[in-house]
């Protein structure tokens, strides 16, 4: 890792192996840490095998049994039957592969494209930090979900879609934080003395300045996944998303709306999944960001 | 001072500029046609091509876009496909029914997360912190929506204590237009059932929308708090004897203050937006189901126009508080 | 210690307010008491506008149907017209010439009779703004068609025969000519009638609220005979079904409009609730592509429509009757004895043995409206018939303008196209012209279909004016549609309305049902 001389400079005293023991005993030591790392461990095991898992696969692919249409929830249905029959434990256990590929999808492609305009604008400065950051502001103002609605509505339907679509609001707040690294980073010393080694500004960029903003990054990235799938399910919600039959739980909870309160359990297992899998994450970044930015923490 | 605000209302004229062109794209990427659907089912080729005329929509887009910045001069922000109807119009009439649910929100925001941030920060590292911690993440990460669906299912569906959704019953006649806030004109008009009424529809929604903003209120309230007792002078002032209670609670206070208008610079954009869900749930008829309907139609005007009044209303409460700052804290300057 | 008295003041004036808050919600009949003789209608629609030639849309029919007149009404099941602001009328026998006697007792809500010279600016007007309604009448009235032979008497000389000459007239409206003409403006006072009225129903606009309510007072000149006790209609915006529901539940709306058979379901045991279903003339079919792609292929469309799941497409939609063919099961012409497509696999493989990839290994492409829940249980359960041929369908949920754009031409049309089909009419003109005549092509009801002994029926229908020789007609229509097999025949999704039993009068027509006629109604 590069960052190692970095932090040396940054920390004489401390070997790395060291600090990493620090940073998880003090991990450890926050009970609200773990557990949200104990649900998101399940919600990926979940993203992973929760399709393979389901009890009822072909459902998932669109299987219907119209013969057992809202079935009340029971040991065969522990979540009960929606309005074509199929389980809904089935389809919440596969839409959380949809959700939280969806989000990661936001998260890992507006971080891309807000580092690359943060990091060109903090290092460029002049006119085209202006042209950059002034971008960036206006698309702050744009309502995020409104935004994201009319680009997804514009490319129509589809997983992709709309991962590009939230992502095409997502990137600004990327922007701006690695703005902010990259001028603090400017003034370090090892990159001044990379400069005046005669380092191309490129490789300075590349090799100096963007891995030490690297855990920024993460953290921020690990905070906003929840916030991610949360969008992902609200475009779900207000009926632009996947096509059916891909399971995802806004899509799936909005459905159940018109059935409310007869068949109530149609909104309870997407609702509490969506709510447990971002509240995990939360947890998690919240964690995360009091070992991987001790800045940030009181 | 007053050319700070004076260079800061000038910027909103490049933010407009931006906001159109942003907006004109992405009208100009949708597939669809809806001059076609706004014409009808049964509109021949000829019909189809006079409303495009009619519109403008025949010619091209830097003149459509030109059409629509002169228009905009004049207060005009285009006319829907679908409804024929003025957009501005229609902003007019469902913006305050928005504004009204975010202050509303803002409102129970502060009024709740403030005291309990202070009772946090008081009983700090003890059980009731520990679940007022958790709470404020559980709260972060309540969809909104499911809260308000879950919200209706329990209040409106089942007890019956609360309508579920609009503004007010039919029955009640809405109070003559001051603010468009029914409970305040309502108040104005010294109408205590429509006052009344329109509380009462406008708690769930509220509620669903505070949520986020309390629990980040809740939070800055407790760790500024804290800051505010480990300080040097105050315990200073504690070991002298003296009476910390004053200096606790003048401190205390402005730290309210700053956090309450940090959160509302914070939320205040992020609210106008995201009442979309919220609104769908609890039928609110507000800027955001104008929005998803226009969306869902490709009816782009009225998108432009809500993004744009969305977008303006977000810069300048943000000017305002940087305003406050001042205010509360002279030290800030005005550059 | 007055500040502790003040707000025991407050407190118990709070305390009585919430009693009268109380009041309304936990004894929901005293808000409809409150209501008066106003009908509360909770639909999900908006009135887009006023304009009685360019709005569309039920809700707009709702408002035309009582704030404006046509020349004649619709009413009865089978629907039959009745006198509207025409008494009565006469046709020529060779059914190109119609005189309508115009009711001297008809007033506008100014006060001023409705002339002749009205009626003929009425048609004028809706034809030269070619919006709205007006494509019901294109090509068969033209504006020097329509002429006033007096001030109570209208004289229309058609283009061309058309046998539902009086099924499309509920459908134009009259307003007032000198009150248009007084606001002309630059668009032939089209700003001026979208928020203003200038009509003669027996309703007049008292409180619109955008989005969220309109309330109509009866008109105080109203002249119409056979009216109820209503003293007024409110239309309420409800955009969620499950809600709508909940207040004729709770007794909070009188009527709601929008209902779904799992809502009908649950009202089924409410006290004080009444529920209509009733058959209406609205189709529900799933198109093919019949010029481009794997399903230009006729045995292929037969196995498609052997291999579907008839019953689970009607347990999806509830209240509904399978179709036969091509036409809704009781209008005129209809074939009760057609022997229609059902679910067998035995002859879905024989016709599929026959076609060009008797293996499948293919996949095919839906589209549909993205947000119609109906549409998406259909096309799942498409997925799943398919299935069974060896068959993958792609099923791609659409925003509405861009199913309409998909529609233009063969190579952008989806392999299956579900839609809806609303009988605007009580004719089988209407669905056989819209939705199998070539003419319609690329758009959205027709958008690839096109066979010329087809097209040659519908137009021999459509002229001729012998009630037996038109059921001969139709019939050979319905068999070459079937043997075409153009569509997966649907369902007829029956209406669903739900009303409370306070109101009284109420009698079905299957034509446009949803769009109230309040005036025969009366609570009680």
């Amino acid at each position: 890792m590069t960052t190692t001389e970095h932090n040396i400079a940054d920390d004489p005293g401390t070997p790395r192996r060291d600090r990493l023991r620090r940073a998880l005993f003090r991990f450890s030591q926050s009970r609200l840490s773990l557990l949200g790392a104990a649900i998101v461990a399940v919600v990926i095991f979940f993203t992973v095998f929760g399709t393979v898992l389901a009890p009822y696969p072909d459902q998932v692919a669109g299987s219907v049994d119209t013969a057992s249409r809202f079935l009340a929830p029971s040991a065969a249905h522990p979540f009960g039957t929606n309005e074509l029959g199929q389980d809904v434990l089935s389809l919440v256990m596969a839409g959380t592969t949809v959700s939280v590929l969806a989000g990661f999808g936001v998260v890992l492609i507006g971080s891309a494209i807000g580092t690359l305009v943060g990091a060109v604008a903090g290092f460029s400065r002049g006119w085209v930090d202006e042209v950059l950051m002034r971008l960036t502001d206006l698309t702050l103002t744009i309502p995020g979900l409104i935004l994201a609605m009319a680009i997804a509505a514009a490319l129509g339907s589809g997983f992709g879609n709309m991962v590009i679509a939230i992502a095409l609001s997502w990137w600004p707040g990327y922007a701006r934080l690695v703005r902010g690294e990259v001028l603090a980073a400017r003034e370090e010393v090892y990159v001044t003395a990379a400069r005046a080694l005669g380092a191309t500004p490129k490789r300075i960029l590349f090799r100096h300045i963007l891995p030490n903003v690297v855990s920024p990054i993460i953290v921020k990235m690990s905070l906003d996944m929840g916030f991610a799938i949360l969008t992902v399910a609200g475009l779900g919600f207000i009926g632009i998303g996947v096509r059916p039959p891909t399971p995802e739980w806004g899509t799936l909870l909005s459905i159940s709306r018109s059935y409310m309160p007869d068949y109530w359990w149609t909104a309870m297992a997407p609702g509490m999944a969506m709510f447990l899998a971002v509240f995990g994450f939360n947890l998690l970044g919240d964690g995360l960001r009091d070992i991987l930015d001790p800045k940030a923490r009181r | 001072m007053l050319r700070f605000i004076l260079r800061r209302l000038l910027l909103l004229i490049p933010v407009i500029v931006g906001l159109t062109i942003i907006m004109f794209g992405i009208a100009r990427l949708l597939p669809g046609d809806p001059v076609a659907l706004a014409a009808g089912p049964n509109a021949t080729q000829a019909e189809i091509a006079a409303l495009a005329v009619e519109y403008g929509l025949d010619q091209p887009i830097w003149v459509q876009y030109a059409n629509y910045v002169s228009g905009l001069a004049r207060g005009d922000l285009g006319t829907s496909l679908l409804t024929r109807r003025p957009v501005a119009a229609d902003i007019a009439a469902y913006l305050p029914a928005t504004l009204e649910l975010v202050f509303a929100a803002m409102f129970i925001a502060v009024a709740v997360g403030i005291p309990l941030g202070l009772v946090t920060a008081v009983w700090r590292n003890r059980w009731p912190d520990y679940l007022a911690q958790v709470g404020a993440i559980g709260a972060i990460s309540m969809p909104r929506f499911f809260l308000g669906l879950l919200l209706q299912l329990c209040f409106a569906m089942w007890l019956m204590w609360l309508p579920l959704g609009g503004r007010l019953p039919i029955v009640v006649i809405p109070p003559r237009f001051v603010t468009g806030f029914l409970t305040i004109d309502s108040l104005i008009a010294g109408n205590w059932n429509a006052f009344f009424m329109s509380l009462r529809h406008l708690a769930l929604p509220a509620i669903a929308m505070s949520l986020s903003p309390l629990a980040t209120i809740m939070r800055m309230m407790r760790s500024s708090t804290i800051e505010v007792m480990q300080q040097d002078y105050v315990m200073t002032a504690r070991a002298l004897g003296l009476p910390s209670r004053k200096i606790i609670t003048k401190y205390v206070a402005r730290n309210a203050v700053s956090a309450t208008l940090t959160v509302i610079g914070l939320y205040f954009g992020w609210l106008l937006g995201g009442t979309v869900l919220v609104e769908t749930v609890f039928d609110w008829p507000g800027l955001g189901l104008y929005a998803t309907k226009a969306i869902v139609s490709q009816d782009m005007m009225p998108v432009i126009g809500v993004a744009l009044v969305i977008g303006l209303l977000f810069v300048f409460a943000n000017l305002v508080i940087d305003l406050l700052y001042g205010v509360i804290n002279p030290k800030v300057r005005y550059s | 210690m007055t500040a502790s008295d003040q707000f025991n003041i407050s407190r118990r004036s709070l305390l009585a307010l919430a009693g009268v808050g109380l009041a309304t919600t936990v004894f929901p009949r005293r808000l409809l008491a409150q209501s008066g003789g106003v009908l509360i209608i909770a639909a999900g629609q908006d009135i887009p506008n006023f304009d009685p030639h360019t709005a569309t849309g039920y809700s707009a029919s709702f408002f035309m149907r009582n704030v404006y007149d046509p020349l004649v009404r619709i009413s009865g099941n089978p629907p039959v017209p009745t006198p509207g602001i025409a008494e009565s009328w006469t046709v020529s026998p060779d059914g190109t010439e119609y005189t309508f006697v115009l009711n001297k007792a008809a007033k506008f809500h100014s006060g001023n009779a409705v002339t002749a010279d009205d009626v003929v600016y009425s048609f004028g007007r809706a034809l030269k703004l070619a919006k709205g309604n007006s494509w019901m009448i294109r090509d068969i009235v033209t504006a020097e068609g329509v002429t006033a032979v007096d001030a109570g008497t209208v004289k229309f000389k058609l283009a061309a025969p058309f046998a539902p000459f009086l099924q499309v007239l509920p459908w134009i409206f009259v307003v007032e000519k000198a009150v248009v003409e007084a606001n002309l403006g630059s668009d032939a006072g089209e700003t001026y009638l979208m928020t203003n009225t200038a009509g003669s129903g027996p309703f007049a606009v008292a409180r619109s609220e955008v989005g969220t309510l309109y309330q109509l007072a009866r008109a105080p000149e109203a002249w119409q005979a056979g009216g109820g006790n209503l003293e007024g209609v409110i239309w309420q915006i409800v955009r969620e079904t499950a809600t709508q529901r909940l207040m004729i539940q709770r007794g909070e709306a009188h009527i709601a409009t929008d209902l779904t058979s799992e809502d009908m379901d649950a009202l089924k045991d409410a006290p004080g609730v009444v529920s209509i279903i009733e058959p209406e003339y609205r189709t529900f079919s799933i198109k093919m592509n019949t010029q481009k792609g794997p399903c230009a292929d006729i045995n292929l469309r037969k196995a498609i429509s052997y291999a579907t799941n008839y019953q689970a497409i009607l347990d999806a939609a509830g209240y509904a009757d399978l179709m036969n063919g091509p036409l809704p099961k009781g209008i005129l012409g209809f074939d009760a004895n057609l022997v229609a497509y059902g679910t067998d696999m035995a002859k879905a493989k024989e016709f599929m043995a026959k076609s060009e990839k008797p293996e499948g290994g293919f996949k095919l492409r839906m589209f549909h409206v993205s947000g119609l829940e109906q549409q998406r249980r259909w096309a799942l359960i498409m997925l799943d018939s398919l299935k069974q041929l060896n068959i993958e369908l792609e099923i791609v949920p659409m925003n509405w303008p861009d199913m309409v754009a998909a529609c233009k031409s063969p190579e952008t049309f989806p392999d299956l196209f579900p839609v809806y089909q609303t009988a605007n009419y009580g004719d089988p003109d209407n669905i056989a012209y819209a939705a199998y005549h070539s003419s319609r092509n690329g758009a959205w009801q027709n958008a690839v279909y096109k066979n010329p002994e087809v097209d040659a029926l519908i137009e021999a229908g459509r002229k001729e004016i012998d009630q037996a020789k038109r059921v001969a007609i139709y019939g050979e229509f319905q068999k070459k549609v079937v043997e075409d097999a153009p569509d997966v025949f649907g369902v007829l999704e029956r209406r669903k309305l739900a009303m409370r039993d306070a109101v009284k009068d109420y009698h079905f027509t299957p034509v446009a049902s949803n769009a109230i006629e309040a005036w025969g109604l009366s609570l009680g």
